[in-house]
């Protein structure tokens, strides 16, 4: 009886010991991934494989411009969201005229750049994954490798230079869209004008504000690649395991960006 | 690799000799097609070609289709066997116009 | 100077013991066939060929070089001098054929553009596939697919050409087909090609020399003629498609049947590469 509770206990132990095993060897992976890829675009040219501007271009216009439309939709979604609630609350202490302060703070610093970042890493994230995890399968990371292709240089750097560049600008984008959002609510709300929101915002909003934001999405950036290719170069198991590593990578993309976003709120506060 | 041209009676011989790879066809193809421009006939004397890759080939095809456009004459002479080889490869040479030597070329 | 010597290769996957000492060198100008049955290692072999895994022991010298201990820089060189064309085509299924079969000359060469036009063309022409160019891969049968490949892995003109199972999965025309295109190339580019195959009757047409792979250890390596003549009983149950009666462990056996496993059976290697 005893002997059986503790070969079980053994037994744990050993499954917690390798998945956290496997677990550092994935971490150490994604590193040594992202460091390759900036070594890249660094190197490239010297080592006579110079990262091009087109695929990166492409990339851009697929990770940027087709997410325009929804951005926009759940940012003026979020703005809204923030104003009614805002004002809701703060009308328990007669407070309403204040609403201003929380909306511009709340989404300039948290709202756009984690909403931005969910939706890319579902997006977009998914996408890599699933676009290297049927190459690995499909042998034609290895027969980039076999042509003297770095697979790094050719299918990782133009994605991660794409996410660097686009996901600050959409996070603007989801900043003014959801502030504009919020104004037109709180303005007929209270019954002033837009003009005098505005006002306000220009006010209160520093520009710290807007580079807290705008560096938490270049960090998500790099977390949403470098989750995504992880995943996809890991896939075994044929057109199944596409799919489960897919939805894998979400999942990690959007808890790695969810708490990236709270240590460094932490960290930057302080 | 190397490559000589002489005039006979109008007609300009270029003779190529060596290995004709990835490095060198760039320079073959601009000479034939400098050629090309004036609007010359053009004997490429293949005799001394020890080997020819897909890139020198591909320059001979343009010159030659650019030839056909001017109706100016372009002849592969004498072509060597490893060269003739890889012509067959790709059967081009059912579509070059080919010679045995610079003498018959330039009779025909 | 041999463009392949393999020397006293050893490689483990896990803990299972996959290559078994493996030495053989390919000559120039030959087709060398690598034949045996699923299990026998021949793809690890290749895989080993083409820098894709590092041996536990021993050497791989590709074109005089060692594929293991070179730079980085001379490995990309190296590559650029050989060709694969992979069982199942690895064609960029995001790119036209054409494409596919233009991009080692894009990303190695400074050629014109109209240059790599016609270099491309004048592939597909050499594997039947004229004016497939514009398709995607998507839209080629399995064997278009495999003249693609062949294509692309021919496309720089390589003094060397790896070919895996270049018949399977094809009707037999279709493989004929893609047997005399391998004799073809041979005889026109000189090259030396290394072709990794289970298909008797394929390997036997076009080989030079046929290396016999079994359990990961080199059973034969001699002429097409000798090793059809061999009196060794395990390459003659190969030929003649007989199954062996394999040895039982029975402690290992004993220990299926009850769903033991060995330990770290089930773990795969991490990878640690794109």
């Amino acid at each position: 009886m005893l002997d059986d509770v503790i070969l079980r206990f053994a037994t744990m132990l050993d499954r917690l010991g390798r998945a956290t095993i496997r677990a550092v060897a994935e971490f150490g992976f994604a590193a040594s991934l992202f460091g390759q890829a900036l070594w890249w675009i660094v190197m490239g040219r010297a080592r006579r494989q110079p990262v091009r501007l087109a695929p990166i271009v492409i990339q851009c216009v697929e990770i940027g411009i087709a997410a325009l439309p929804i951005i926009t939709v759940l940012a003026a979604t979020i703005g809204l969201m923030l104003a009614i609630q805002g004002i809701y609350t703060l009308r328990t202490f007669g407070a309403e005229s204040r609403v201003t302060l929380g909306i511009a703070l709340s989404t300039v610093r948290e709202f756009s750049p984690l909403i931005t970042g969910i939706l890319v890493a579902g997006r977009s994230g998914s996408a890599l994954a699933a676009r290297l995890g049927t190459m690995r399968i499909n042998q034609e990371i290895d027969a980039l490798t076999v042509m003297g292709i770095s697979p790094v240089r050719f299918l990782v750097v133009p994605p991660l230079v794409a996410m660097a560049v686009m996901m600050p600008l959409l996070t603007l984008w989801a900043d003014l869209v959801g502030l504009f959002a919020a104004g037109l609510y709180v303005s007929a709300q209270l019954q002033t004008s837009l003009a005098a929101y505005g006002d306000e915002l220009l006010n209160i909003l520093k520009l710290n504000d807007f580079m807290h934001g705008l560096a938490k999405s270049s960090i998500f950036a790099a977390l949403i690649t470098t989750v995504g290719v992880v995943n996809g170069a890991s896939v075994s198991g044929g057109a199944e395991g596409v799919g489960r590593m897919t939805t894998r990578s979400v999942v990690h993309a959007i808890s790695a960006i969810v708490i990236t976003d709270m240590v460094f709120a932490f960290m930057v506060t302080r | 690799m190397n490559l000589k041209t002489h005039e006979n009676n109008g007609t300009v011989v270029v003779s190529l000799a060596g290995e004709i790879d990835l490095e060198h066809s760039p320079s073959v193809r601009k000479q034939l097609m400098e050629l090309m421009f004036d609007r010359r006939d053009v004997l490429v004397d293949m005799a001394q070609v020890a080997y020819i890759d897909s890139s020198g080939i591909a320059s001979l095809v343009e010159a030659y289709q650019m030839a056909r456009k001017n109706a100016t004459r372009f002849v592969l002479v004498a072509v060597s066997q490893p060269a003739l080889r890889v012509l067959q490869l790709a059967r081009l040479d059912k579509v070059f116009a080919l010679a045995d030597t610079v003498e018959a070329a330039l009779a025909g | 100077m041999n463009p392949v010597q393999v020397k006293n290769l050893d490689t483990h996957y896990g803990h299972r013991h996959i290559l078994k000492d493996v030495s053989l060198e390919v000559r120039q100008g030959e087709i060398f066939v690598i034949m045996g049955g699923s299990g026998s290692g021949k793809t690890t072999l290749l895989n080993h060929l083409l820098g894709l895994l590092r041996p536990s022991s021993g050497s791989v010298h590709i074109l005089g070089q060692d594929i293991n201990t070179i730079g980085a820089l001379a490995k990309q060189e190296l590559r650029t001098k050989m060709g694969v064309a992979f069982q199942s085509g690895a064609l960029f299924s995001s790119m036209s054929v054409g494409d596919n079969i233009a991009l080692p000359l894009r990303e190695h060469t400074k050629l014109d553009d109209t240059t790599i036009g016609i270099v491309t063309r004048l592939k597909l022409e050499v594997v039947s596939l004229a004016g497939f160019a514009d398709l995607m891969p998507s839209e080629l049968s399995g064997g278009m697919i495999k003249r693609a490949a062949f294509a692309r892995a021919i496309v720089m003109d390589p003094k060397l050409l790896f070919c895996d199972e270049p018949s399977a999965g094809l009707d037999p025309v279709v493989a004929a087909s893609i047997d005399d295109l391998i004799l073809r190339l041979r005889d026109a580019m000189g090259m030396s090609i290394v072709v990794v195959t289970h298909d008797l009757d394929s390997a036997f047409k076009i080989a030079d020399r046929i290396c016999v792979l079994d359990k990961g250890e080199v059973l034969a390596l001699d002429t097409a003629d000798a090793i059809r003549a061999s009196p060794n009983e395990r390459i003659q149950n190969l030929l003649n498609r007989r199954t062996e009666e394999a040895e039982i462990d029975p402690d290992a056996y004993l220990r299926r049947l009850l769903g033991e496993k060995d330990e770290d059976e089930d773990e795969e290697p991490m990878r640690d590469h794109l």
